[in-house]
């Protein structure tokens, strides 16, 4: 019943940011205020994948498709986006609060209001269900998860989330298997279950199906969508322009660690501004 | 640890334990593995009501435990280094114990002919010239100690192929010395003791016991760590100890103690007449 | 109650309900094996508690000097028993720094140097498991929510067949040592042949040594069952639960 109508609510809010998104697309600098964001910001790892003075936000209940050649720092955003670094410069924000101004402990909470999948599953060895409710392992005390492995031994270890999430990408029956039986498809669906399954604010995909054939592709997909719906704000890094496409309300162009063009996905695809964003999407820029 | 495992084992029928104090005897393999010392200290721990910790160490090594603080007591059996033991100060109260022998032991077809030789210079000579196997304790124990000393007196050099250093205890070498098979010396006790598991040599030069030579005497001292130089010993324990092994109740238990029917240990602490020269390093003058 | 009393002395005079007669006294290696037990289950379970955090600190961080100690573990793996108990034991000898305590020719002493042989031996081998962990799944344990604390546990969860060979490694290297327990411990036995600090390992070389061959063999089978019989316990159960 909460569940319920926690979805109908989202939508209502879902419905709300669309129409004022609306209006703010014609200041693209603005100041954010709301969402997870970076603000010029730049970082590196050894040569590869730097980005440099990048500003961009994602707002719940939006879907802003990242796109760019490989190697062209969509990881390194989206690892920025997620907390795992701190940037060399410029700010990471959640709602207008700096994440690595906060202490440990409350940036642990942003990060707890984050969900995201990397080109590879990487699963823990154990049960599909294991993984899902790691999520929900974490948050719990200590005390909590000593009862809760208590009441394993007994047999008991069900959650109405777990189990959601799992049917969500199709896999609503194999919570009992071990993920050394999953095809690989299998396997990124349910990483995509456990991203979910504690219920966070956004949710960064990193090239989620790169890996995966076109079944596959579309429960992906479908539970990106159902997502966003739900009122979450995702963030996808994809080198497929199609699957942007198919997804995406916004569209963000990187190209060479900077983002050349960022827009509604509409323009973006069929006007871009920038004369390089053009050739890229039309293919005739091949990194 | 002690309670679980005594409890473990049922032995609920030990004496209460009055002072619960450890007594610590640093000893040689040989009053060991003879099963001697098992047979002292059940009497002493009977009788006082504390726990000995025996550790069957060679001569050499019995005195350096004693020395660094180690241990309480020593028994051992060479004379020239308790008396250094003493000398140095850190050995008080020495007593002789008990003394066996040791015996030469070699193979049964006795290939260098030194069966029943009265005289053991005279045997050591001829294994040296014969150049038969010869397995030496090479451990600085007791044992090691004498046997030097008796190709010291030999004039012949252990030197060669032949001359194998085991480094190891009296039993393993007298299994050694059953195995090669060759010569080596050994305490009575220790060869009386596993006497039923050699079956290719036996004993060919007899000790004083025996009437034979009396450069083969196995005299025992045991002596206290000097309270003076290391304070932590614990030195009341340890003169009740050799109290009780140089009384009468002492005396007796070393007296029965028999494998096989034969008497390992003869005690000669008790007497009318005592042996001052037992309390002191050898030349010792009060002038010194 | 001399009626009552007697089972009890009956089950310890080792009356067992077996029809040859052993040649030794079954209280003798009753205790024995208690006593190796205790001290070799004991030393690995405090190395392992000091291994693996070790283990997760050097492989998941970078410091001066990692090499260096990285090599030092892998010297620490076949380090001789002999050298450890001589160590040890000029440590808690009356003049060495832990004289005071009163600890040699004690478990405790046996207990001391057995880790310092066991821990090189599960830190080397959890080293490499940790290590071997891969790096998106420590990832998605922090993207999850978890704390460092979290993402080193789920780090070890994923190690767990690596970490359980080198306590297993660990434990045998212990349990089947004799240099340093003998130095240490002394092979001490009380007066009613019960152990005090006599091991498997301490009474098959003083067995040997006096000719008992049986026994010693008998005590060898026993020793080399009972790390069998760890190794199949600790397999098991890693392989029951996942």
């Amino acid at each position: 019943m909460t569940g319920h109508r926690g979805q109908q609510r989202a939508e209502r809010r879902g419905q709300q940011r669309a129409e004022r998104r609306g209006q703010r697309r014609q200041e693209p600098n603005r100041r954010v205020t709301d969402g997870l964001a970076v603000r010029n910001v730049s970082h590196g790892f050894d040569d590869t994948d730097v980005i440099e003075d990048v500003s961009l936000a994602v707002e719940r209940g939006e879907t802003v498709a990242i796109i760019g050649p490989s190697g062209t720092g969509k990881t390194t955003l989206l690892r920025l986006l997620s907390c795992f670094h701190r940037p060399d410069a410029g700010t990471v924000e959640t709602d207008g609060a700096d994440v690595w101004a906060l202490s440990e402990r409350d940036r642990l909470d942003v990060r707890r209001r984050i969900g995201m999948v990397f080109q590879e599953a990487n699963l823990f060895e154990t049960t599909v269900r294991r993984n899902v409710s790691y999520g929900q392992h974490v948050r719990r005390s200590w005390r909590d998860r000593l009862a809760q492995w208590f009441s394993r031994l007994r047999g008991g270890d069900a959650s109405e989330a777990v189990a959601e999430s799992l049917d969500l990408v199709g896999l609503a029956d194999a919570g009992s298997r071990p993920v050394g039986s999953l095809s690989g498809g299998e396997a990124q669906r349910v990483s995509f279950a456990r991203a979910i399954a504690y219920d966070p604010e956004f949710l960064l995909l990193d090239e989620p199906t790169s890996d995966l054939d076109p079944r596959n592709t579309a429960v992906i997909e479908d539970a990106i969508d159902t997502a966003r719906t739900r009122g979450l704000g995702v963030a996808v890094a994809t080198h497929d322009m199609n699957q942007a496409e198919r997804v995406a309300d916004r569209v963000a162009v990187l190209l060479g660690g900077r983002l050349i063009e960022v827009g509604p996905a509409e323009r973006v695809f069929t006007n871009p501004e920038d004369p390089r964003a053009r050739k890229f999407i039309e293919g005739e820029l091949v990194y | 640890m002690t309670a679980a495992l005594a409890g473990c084992l049922g032995d609920d029928d030990a004496p209460a334990e009055i002072h619960d104090e450890t007594l610590t005897v640093t000893t040689t393999t040989s009053t060991y593995d003879t099963g001697l010392l098992d047979e002292v200290n059940a009497a002493f721990e009977d009788r006082y009501g504390v726990t000995v910790r025996a550790v069957a160490q060679g001569t050499g090594a019995a005195l350096e435990t004693g020395r660094r603080g180690d241990s309480d007591v020593v028994m051992v059996h060479a004379r020239s280094l308790e008396d250094e033991f003493l000398r140095e100060g850190y050995g008080i109260n020495r007593r002789d114990l008990m003394f066996n022998d040791f015996v030469v032991v070699g193979p049964d077809d006795d290939p260098t002919g030194v069966d029943r030789m009265e005289s053991v210079t005279d045997a050591f000579r001829a294994i040296a010239e014969s150049e038969s196997v010869f397995v030496s304790r090479g451990d600085d124990s007791g044992t090691h100690v004498k046997e030097l000393a008796i190709w010291d007196a030999a004039d012949a050099d252990p030197e060669g192929e032949w001359y194998r250093e085991a480094g190891s205890g009296m039993g393993e070498v007298l299994n050694q010395a059953n195995r090669t098979p060759g010569y080596t010396l050994a305490d009575r006790g220790t060869y009386v003791s596993q006497r039923s598991e050699l079956d290719e040599v036996s004993i060919r030069v007899e000790g004083p016991i025996e009437g034979g030579s009396a450069l083969l005497a196995n005299p025992y001292g045991v002596v206290a760590v000097n309270p003076g130089v290391h304070e932590t010993v614990n030195y009341d324990l340890a003169m009740s100890y050799i109290g009780f092994l140089t009384s009468r109740e002492g005396r007796e238990i070393i007296e029965e103690y028999a494998i096989d029917g034969e008497q390992l240990f003869f005690p000669e602490a008790v007497s009318e007449e005592p042996n001052f020269r037992q309390y002191v390093p050898e030349n010792w003058t009060t002038e010194e | 109650m001399i009626e009552q009393a007697s089972p009890v002395v009956a089950a310890a005079d080792g009356a067992l309900p077996l029809f040859v007669e052993l040649p030794f006294k079954w209280n003798y290696v009753e205790s024995i094996i208690y006593v190796s037990l205790y001290v070799s289950l004991t030393a690995v379970l405090v190395s392992t508690l000091v291994s693996l955090p070790i283990a997760m600190l050097v492989g998941f961080s970078e410091f001066p000097g990692k090499g260096f100690l990285v090599a030092l573990i892998n010297t620490g793996m076949g380090f001789p028993s002999v050298v450890v108990g001589l160590i040890v034991l000029f440590a808690v000898s009356n003049q060495g720094p832990f004289g005071s305590l009163d600890l040699l020719f004690t478990t405790e002493a046996m207990i001391l140097s057995q880790i310092v042989l066991a821990a090189p031996v599960i830190t080397g081998v959890s080293l490499a498991a940790v290590t071997g962990v891969e790096d998106g799944v420590r990832d998605a344990a922090y993207a999850m929510g978890g704390t460092r604390l979290d993402v080193a546990l789920v780090t070890i969860k994923e190690a767990r067949y690596g970490i359980v060979t080198g306590i297993l490694a660990g434990l045998g290297r212990a349990i089947s040592e004799v240099g340093s327990v003998l130095i240490v411990g002394g092979n001490i036995a009380r007066a009613d042949g019960t152990s005090v600090t006599r091991t498997l390992t301490t009474a098959i070389q003083l067995e040997a040594r006096q000719g008992r061959f049986e026994l010693a063999m008998i005590l060898g089978a026993v020793l080399v069952a009972l790390v069998l019989l760890i190794n199949g316990l600790v397999l098991r159960l890693g392989g029951s639960r996942i």
